[in-house]
Order: structure tokens, then sequence, then C-alpha cells
């Protein structure tokens, strides 16, 4: 085996950059992403030798998401605190009456885009959305590529990328709103 | 999502034939709900590519030196006759483990037995010996005093559960690493209290010297230095 972590490595370090992105917004509370890369290198390396080579980005992505989750089962054992105004600062504020005129959703979110209110919308999404989004649009995996780290249907990764994306917009838009910019 | 919505999203994914979307743009023209869910769906996607990011730097260094670490562990944990066939494992199985138990026991009773090195200080080890020694002798600063000279980037590792901060530094003709966590390291099997205050340590790990301050902040400076000159080389390092 003494140059099988070489041929890992040359595999698949050329991806840190993508499941970067991935462990971003996979990880947890209290984990940090760069440790659930380091994991997910581990975890693939070790089942390296049972590894067909298909598609090497897709294979770490599902290794990553896989990762993430027992990670967070496991810290669900242990409790972990949360400042009830960090939750609330989590939350989009509710929609305000604009005086009749309802801004297009498209325009308001566009116009008044920052990556924090972004990352905390997109954390609201139901998760089997949220994932499709974060590979898709934030890591740039294709949708054949995100159905095969997710073992669904390419179909299925459509229709909840556009829903996600749709909901994503609308949250994006009724912060937007509440703040005033429109 | 009803199939008017999965449709949509096949259109927007390229997915249809050519005379099904040529429908589906007159389509958009005429009807407002589908012309918003595009806007939308276009709205959602500009806003997540907002959250891309790069991956710090040393990302890439940190994930190969693990798996170096991973690589380099599991080719030491292999026995000779690794590859023997299945049977015979089975039958060799049994007459270990009578005798496994008996190692075990001695290891653990005996004084002065080999315990296992904890992860963090043998990853911490490890890696320091993985540093190349120094290419010429370091000039002395103003005044003649050498100052310590920081080599490459910090390196954040995780062994054994634990995070560790390494860094690297140069001091006259000596490489140092200076490992930080924010809990305490193991005394690994053979090593001795130390001056230094709290729980000092040091041990020897073949040619490398460990010493070892744990604290709030623990920290283990590893050098090919005689262990007695440890504590005074960890005194003209940075303090972490």
């Amino acid at each position: 085996m003494g140059d099988d972590h070489r041929a890992f490595l040359d595999a698949t370090l050329p991806y840190v950059d993508v499941v970067y992105q991935v462990a971003r917004h996979a990880a947890g509370a209290g984990q940090e992403p760069e440790d659930l890369v380091q994991e997910t290198y581990l975890r693939a390396y070790a089942a390296f030798g049972s590894y067909r080579g298909e598609n090497t980005r897709a294979w770490l992505a599902a290794i990553c998401l896989n990762t993430a989750r027992s990670e967070a089962r496991r810290r669900r054992r242990r409790p972990w605190e949360v400042p009830a105004q960090a939750l609330l600062d989590a939350l989009p504020r509710g929609r305000v009456d604009s005086g009749g005129a309802v801004p297009d959703v498209a325009d308001v979110v566009i116009a008044g885009l920052d990556a924090e209110a972004v990352s905390r919308c997109l954390a609201l999404l139901p998760e089997p959305q949220r994932v499709c989004i974060v590979l898709m649009d934030v890591a740039g995996y294709t949708a054949r590529e995100t159905a095969e780290a997710l073992g669904c249907p390419r179909g299925t990764v459509l229709a909840r990328v556009h829903r996600g994306r749709r909901r994503l917009a609308q949250m994006l838009a009724e912060a937007g709103v509440a703040h005033g910019r429109s | 999502m009803d199939g008017h919505d999965r449709l949509l999203a096949a259109f927007l994914a390229g997915d249809l034939d050519p005379a099904t979307a040529r429908r589906w743009d007159d389509h958009l023209l005429e009807c407002g709900r589908c012309w918003q869910a595009v806007r939308e769906n276009r709205a959602g996607c500009q806003a997540a590519e907002l959250l891309r990011q790069p991956a710090p730097a040393g990302l890439g260094d940190r994930v190969r030196f693990a798996v170096e670490l991973a690589a380099a562990g599991s080719a030491s944990r292999r026995q000779p006759g690794h590859g023997v066939r299945l049977r015979w494992r089975w039958l060799a199985g049994a007459g270990a483990l009578a005798l496994g138990l008996a190692v075990a026991l001695l290891v653990v009773l005996l004084p002065g037995g080999r315990a296992s090195m904890p992860a963090a200080v043998a990853a911490v080890a490890r890696y320091a010996k993985m540093v190349p020694p120094p290419a010429r002798q370091h000039e002395p600063g103003p005044g003649g005093r050498t100052v310590p000279v920081e080599v490459g980037r910090p390196v954040t590792l995780t062994a054994g559960g634990q995070r560790i901060v390494v860094r690297t530094w140069r001091l006259g003709g000596t490489e140092a690493v200076v490992a930080v966590s924010g809990r305490p390291f193991a005394m690994p099997p053979g090593a001795q209290g130390a001056s230094g205050g709290g729980m000092a340590w040091s041990a020897r790990v073949g040619k490398l010297g460990l010493y070892c301050i744990n604290g709030r902040t623990s920290e283990l400076v590893a050098a090919a230095v005689p262990v007695a000159d440890l504590a005074g080389l960890a005194a003209r390092l940075p303090p972490a």
C-alpha cells in the first residue's frame, strides 16, 4: 500500500476547494468546516480501496455529507447550547405592509444581497433543498453529479433545487422588504 | 410540486426537447405566474452563488498531512504475514489470542512497560520528523543574538479528537515545532515530569526531544536537541 496514499491524494486533493464549499454548509453548530474536510478525506482514504473511480467529486461530496450527518447525530447526544438571540437573528424578519405595492421578489433579492443574509436564509430551507443548492449553486456540481452524490434521480434534484431557489429568493425578499430595501 | 412546475424545472435545466422548449418560451411570455417562478429561480441561484468562498490557505497541506499520517499509521499497524490466507489466520488467531492477552497483561502490569503513544503527541512527533533540516546556518540578528524565524505557515491538525495548531520555528541551526492545543497533551510512555510549572513533562522519541507545558492552553515543543535543552529552547520561542 506504500503509494496508495499518493494515488489517493493525486485523485482527490484537486477537489479540496469544492469539498470545502460543501463542508461550510454541511457542518453543524460547533463543527469547523476545516475539520469536516479533514475527516472527509480520512474516511475517503479508508474507503479508497473499494472506490471504483467513477466520479471523484461526487464521491467526496457524498462522504462529506454523511460525515456531517454522523457528526451531527453524535453531537445531538450531547446537548449543544445556542443563545436565544442567535436563533432570533437567524430568522428573517416578518413581512411588513409596504403600502399596497408589493415589490418584485427578484428585484428585491438582487438589489440587496449580502452573503450573511443569504447564508441565514439558506440554513432555514428544508435539508433536501438546501443540500441540492449547496452542491449545485455554491460548490458548482452538475445536476447529474448532485444526483450521484445524494443517490437520487436527477429529476428529483432539479425539482428540489428549483423549489429551494424560489423559496430562498422569497425569504430574502421578505427580509429585504422588512429592512426597507425595495 | 405539480407537473407544470416539474416541466418548468426541466425547461430551466435545458432538459426539454427543442419543440417543447419553444412552446415553453411562448408560454412564459403570456403566463405571469411562470415568469415569476423563473425570475425567483434565477434570483435564488444568484444569491446562492454569493456564498462561494475560497478554501483557507493551507487546507490542502493540512489534508495531505492528515492522510500521510493515517497512511503511516496503517502501515506500522500491519503485521508481517498480512497476506496469509484466511484459514491460516483463523488458526494463528486462536493461538495468538492467548499470547496477546498475556502480553497485554504484562504491558499493563510491569513498571516501564510500553503503553501506546497518545495520538496527539504522536501526530506532533511525526510532523516534527517530517520537517526538513535547515539548508544553511541562520544568520544572527542585530546585536549578535539569534532570533527565531517562522518557517512556513501554521498547520492545523486533529488527532485523537484533539485540535492542534502547529508552527515551525528556526532558531540558529535548530528547527523546533511548537504545537498548541486547548486540551492538555497526555504524557507518552517514558515521559518524566519537568520544570516549567503546571503539568510539564519531557520525553524522548528517537532523536526527537519533546517538552510540554499543560495548562489552559497547552504547548508541546518538539526538536532534535537533548531533552535537557528543550525548556531553554522553548523559553526563547515566541509565546503561543
